[in-house]
């Protein structure tokens, strides 16, 4: 049977490239499958919005209106693969609501793969947010991304026995090419000429990646 | 044959939740597997009766006509609970009907099983009816609910005023229905079905309804709260339900 997955890609803290990685998801996702939908819930941050306009619609979670509009649409195996960039404003009211709803059962139900990769910095306020995030939802698929751009270093404690999604750090003017809002990581995969540029490694290696981490995800399942 | 059951919702205050309060019981009987029938007494078009039809018939239980057919019937009518919805005002006046039909004295030695769940309301004037109410409560199971559904503050409330009328009542236990999402309420009104149909997302007829998962999501949540309280004060064994032991069932989107 048809599985949709949807990624939620959060963090309880500001500032640590939530939105980056999920610009390459999402990316990465209608590379492969030929489609997908984002969802920004983000209220004060720079937003997915901005990035990838044709793929991706704000959603709130502040209201029922809007738990209803967003929620009601992740529910959905239609085949089209989701992913949410979740603001640390929201990421409390998200999950609350997430485990009020029952959504997590009811996706294993429907054959929906729910996705949760946590982006945690060195702030007791992630390590708090993970322990949360293993004890109300024991069965999901929680991924901390190792983001090198943080942490500088390994994950902290309380992540030991967990394998982490690696993201490395890019030089200060690689950054802000990636940073621009018309840029395009699969654009850049296709019309770069030079396979052996740092930023092409760092795309192609994230692709390389997210796609072993789809695999692993359907290895698990079986 | 366990000894019939009667359960009477209700309160002198209009407003304060008697038909949603039991529209829970009657789910988490028949979520429990419990045969349970229902009267409504709000003539001529009944609440109850819009979401329980199967299983509810409108009365006057003033009348007498209509308390033979509730009463008279206990023993017969092929169910062990009979769950009566008293609209507004009637409750005294119910029960003051039951004590003058010998019903109570019946309750008191034990022929007959006898709850009342007695809706409160944020006024004062709620508290003058626990006192009014307690005269007839020798023998019954004595129920007192704080209905939060639909965000009742109990400002006027002193709680050592409360106290003191809690305490003139032998055996009284409280309840808590907690809030529910008021859009999720509202959707079940407008689909007028039971509150486990709308969580497995059924319509009246038991067809395929297309409600909102979220909405069904804080429905579900609600209602598994709500029957934890009827588990505390062990609803089951006071009905003397043969499954009395057994656990009761979670709201499930499965019905």
């Amino acid at each position: 049977m048809r599985r949709t997955p949807v990624y939620v890609v959060c963090s309880p803290r500001p500032a640590v490239g939530k939105t980056l990685i999920a610009r390459v998801l999402a990316e990465f996702l209608l590379l492969k499958n030929g489609a997908v939908s984002a969802f920004d819930i983000n209220l004060r941050e720079p937003s997915l919005l901005n990035y990838l306009p044709r793929f991706t619609e704000t959603a709130q979670i502040g209201d029922t209106f809007g738990q209803m509009a967003l929620m009601d649409r992740l529910i959905v195996n239609d085949g089209v693969p989701k992913v949410i960039d979740l603001g640390f404003h929201a990421f409390d009211d998200f999950f609350k609501v997430v485990a009020e709803i029952g959504l997590m059962k009811e996706a294993e139900r429907r054959g929906i793969d729910p996705i949760v990769m946590f982006i945690p910095d060195r702030d007791r306020a992630s390590m708090v947010a993970w322990q949360m995030l293993r004890t109300t939802f024991p069965n999901a698929a929680l991924v901390p991304v190792e983001n090198e751009h943080v942490l500088w270093g390994p994950l902290p404690q309380g992540f030991e026995r967990v394998r982490p999604f690696r993201i490395a750090a890019l030089p200060g003017f690689l950054k802000s090419i990636i940073g621009r809002l018309n840029f395009s990581f699969t654009h850049y995969l296709r019309t770069n000429r030079d396979q052996s540029s740092e930023l092409h490694q760092w795309v192609r290696g994230n692709y390389t990646r997210f796609r072993e981490l789809e695999l692993n995800l359907i290895l698990h399942k079986l | 044959m366990a000894k019939p059951a009667v359960i009477v919702v209700g309160a002198d205050k209009g407003g304060v939740g008697k038909t949603t309060v039991s529209r829970t019981v009657l789910d988490y009987f028949n979520a429990n597997n419990i045969p349970t029938r229902a009267f409504d007494t709000e003539a001529p078009r009944g609440t109850l009766m819009r979401f329980h039809p199967d299983i509810t018939e409108i009365v006057d239980v003033t009348s007498t006509s209509d308390q033979m057919k509730i009463f008279d019937t206990l023993n017969t009518s092929g169910t062990s609970v009979t769950v009566i919805d008293v609209r507004a005002g009637l409750l005294s006046p119910t029960l003051a009907s039951l004590r003058d039909i010998g019903f109570l004295d019946a309750a008191k030695s034990g022929q007959i099983t006898f709850a009342v769940f007695h809706i409160l309301g944020p006024s004062i004037a709620s508290l003058d009816e626990i006192a009014e109410t307690a005269n007839f409560m020798d023998g019954a199971r004595y129920f007192l609910v704080k209905n939060f559904i639909n965000n009742t503050s109990f400002f006027e409330w002193d709680q050592a005023t409360y106290n003191s009328y809690f305490r003139r009542i032998k055996n009284a236990t409280e309840l808590t229905i907690p809030k529910l999402n008021e859009m999720a309420y509202e959707q079940v009104e407008v689909a007028s079905v039971p509150f486990l149909k709308f969580v497995a997302n059924k319509g009246p007829k038991d067809e395929a309804a297309n409600y909102s998962f979220v909405l069904r999501g804080y429905v579900r949540h609600w209602l598994g709260n709500v029957w934890g309280e009827f588990d505390r004060i062990k609803l089951t064994e006071i009905v003397g339900s043969k499954d009395s032991k057994a656990t009761p069932r979670a709201p499930t989107s499965e019905i």
